[in-house]
């Protein structure tokens, strides 16, 4: 007898639909999977046959055939386990599929108890995106796919379960969270921009780069506070919108992330990768395509520490995703994309030995080392980075003697409104933020007055700013007087812009 | 009987034989010639249809009767069954189940024990 259950299958951040086949005939005994699958579905076989066993029903000693339709694309992974199992058991007619419309996923354990599965929210859109009203999920995934409003979601945590649903018994409904509420309950972060003494000067810098959602590097000897500051950053951030975080949580779901029983992610990511990671670990990539650190910062921060010891390759592989927001990975079969809408944080030491600049202690560089040192990075990524900053060590007099200034909140606040007149402002450019304006838009939408433009004139001549310096600093300048509520940029904001722009290296 | 390794093998199968029939199992065929292949025996009971293979071992030399239907042999077997359904058609009315079992005789000691592994391995 021949049965049919519909599932579905990732491939990069989306999902597709297949059919799963079983055709069940009395002849010389076999189970054979066909349809392009790879090792893990071959095993399934194995999984299936032990877990219909456990779960006392009978495994039939006849020749079962069983498809993943469309024959053309490969299928991955344990999540087909589900609806193999419930296919055989629909064509032995050891049970029956009442539903209509409806979409399994789920890895089976020897024993027939149901494993979570990654990708879920992604396989729950795509399901109601082509006319399914129900899906078949384990228990811990539910209320991840219950994200998606509309779609009946039958939670099962036995291949017992599962089956009963299908054959019509009604289970208790998964509500639907509100997202809204659990944005607002949950979006306190654990760390506050008030436990940074001291360092006025850099969280201004730090306010007006995520105001306008500028890459910013700093620069400081070791144990001055990078680390630490970088860490705040997203506690500054606007919170993140309904749509926004169902983005997030869609990225951290199919890459296997998100952790159990948790809907939504609620707070910005923050990425703190290792100087060794790999280009395609950072940037994405592999045999089936996998969503690198970038796009886990996907609308949050990625804080790369020592950023000249990370390898060249890796470094010039952020030039796209600066530039468009996404990154591409194209295969011989298939292109695929990864969001990858972030803020840059980056981090160094001034110099090899660290110390260059300090009040306290010598730097120890050769000359020569000290030329070299900056130069590891390109001028096309710097060119990214509109906000460069110092970030001076405090002497232990200096710590006593500071004050631990504004909360985040009060920032927060702040930024939210700046870029609340950027969105009014920009809303014509197809951006949001003044860092993503391009060239065109920089001279159509920000308005300087004369004496800015005297000001940026100046700078022009004696500092020798190329035209791509130009508009960066303008950039800066837009996103101040945002800040400030101005409507027109002022002399003052280029001003302050101008400070935050010098090569550090090049300094001294 | 000691000496003769075919004579061991034909009275192993002559035993299995008696087995089968104790449990209503209904013999289709003895020593079955498929092409070059062999299948030991096939029986039915009720809506089954058993391909089986016998394995006997006198000592622990080599292992457990039951090692011996090598994942080699298990294929040779579901291919020379395949074979025989299709050119027995009718073989198959009223068949449910088709299975592949074992029954290994072991002749440690005497009298014989005989283990029947009813559904011992399938062709995929």
């Amino acid at each position: 007898m021949l049965a049919r259950i519909e599932s579905e299958a990732l491939s990069g951040l989306d999902s597709h639909a297949v059919a799963v086949e079983a055709d069940v005939v009395a002849a010389a005994p076999a189970f054979t999977i066909v349809g392009l699958p790879d090792a893990a579905v071959q095993e399934s076989r194995e999984r299936v046959r032990t877990a219909i066993v456990n779960s006392h029903y009978e495994f039939p000693s006849r020749r079962i055939t069983v498809n993943l339709a469309p024959a053309d694309v490969r299928k991955e992974g344990p999540s087909f386990d589900l609806p193999i199992a419930l296919a055989l058991l629909v064509a032995t007619g050891q049970t029956r599929c009442r539903l209509a419309d409806a979409a399994a996923i789920g890895e089976l354990g020897l024993d027939g108890t149901i494993r979570s599965v990654a990708g879920v929210l992604a396989v729950a859109q795509s399901a109601y995106g082509r006319g399914l009203r129900a899906l078949l999920v384990p228990a811990a995934n539910a209320r991840e796919a219950a994200l998606v409003t509309g779609l009946r979601v039958l939670p099962a945590a036995t291949l017992r379960e599962a089956a009963a649903l299908m054959a019509g018994a009604g289970g208790p409904a998964v509500e639907c969270p509100d997202p809204e509420t659990l944005l607002d309950v949950e979006a306190a972060t654990d760390v506050d921009l008030s436990d940074v003494l001291g360092q006025g000067r850099v969280k201004r810098v730090l306010e007006v780069a995520v105001a306008g959602a500028h890459n910013l590097l700093m620069v400081g000897p070791p144990g001055s506070g990078k680390t630490m500051i970088a860490r705040r950053v997203p506690s500054i951030m606007p919170p993140l919108s309904v749509a926004e975080a169902i983005d997030v949580t869609r990225i951290y779901s199919v890459a296997g992330m998100l952790p159990p029983d948790v809907s939504l992610v609620v707070r910005r990511p923050f990425r703190a990768p290792h100087h060794t990671i790999s280009v395609a670990g950072l940037v994405g990539g592999g045999a089936s395509p996998r969503a690198g650190e970038v796009s886990l910062a996907h609308l949050g921060v990625l804080f790369l520490d020592e950023f000249p010891e990370f390898r060249h390759s890796a470094l010039e592989g952020l030039r796209q995703p600066l530039e468009d927001g996404e990154v591409t990975i194209s295969r011989a079969l298939t292109s695929l994309r990864f969001p990858a809408r972030i803020m840059l944080v980056a981090a160094m030491n001034p110099c090899a030995c660290g110390f260059r600049g300090d009040k306290t202690r010598a730097c120890c560089c050769p000359a020569h080392r000290l030329a070299q040192y900056g130069q590891r990075l390109s001028g096309p990524l710097l060119d990214r980075i509109d906000l460069r900053i110092d970030v001076p060590r405090l002497t232990p007099r200096d710590r006593r003697s500071q004050v631990s200034g504004e909360s985040s909140a009060v920032v927060r606040e702040r930024v939210t409104r700046a870029r609340a007149r950027q969105r009014e402002r920009l809303s014509g450019a197809g951006v949001s933020a003044n860092a993503h304006l391009s060239a065109r838009g920089l001279r159509e939408l920000c308005r300087l007055e004369s004496r800015a433009v005297a000001v940026l004139d100046r700078a022009y001549d004696e500092l020798r700013l190329s035209a791509r310096a130009c508009d960066r600093v303008i950039k800066v300048a837009q996103t101040i007087a945002d800040l400030e509520g101005s409507d027109t940029i002022q002399g003052g904001h280029v001003l302050e812009s101008l400070s935050y722009r010098e090569p550090p290296w090049s300094r001294r | 009987m000691r000496a003769d390794p075919h004579e061991f093998g034909r009275a192993a199968e002559r035993l299995a034989v008696a087995y089968l029939q104790q449990r209503a199992y209904r013999i289709v065929a003895v020593n079955q010639r498929v092409g070059r292949g062999e299948i030991d025996i096939i029986a039915r009971q009720a809506g089954v249809l058993a391909f089986i293979e016998v394995k006997a071992r006198r000592t622990r030399t080599c292992g457990t009767p039951e090692d011996a239907v090598t994942p080699r042999k298990r294929h040779q077997i579901a291919r020379l069954a395949t074979l025989w359904l299709g050119s027995h058609p009718r073989s198959l009315v009223g068949v449910s189940d088709v299975r592949f079992d074992i029954i290994a005789v072991d002749a440690l000691e005497r009298p014989p024990r005989i283990r029947h592994l009813r559904a011992a391995f399938d062709g995929s």
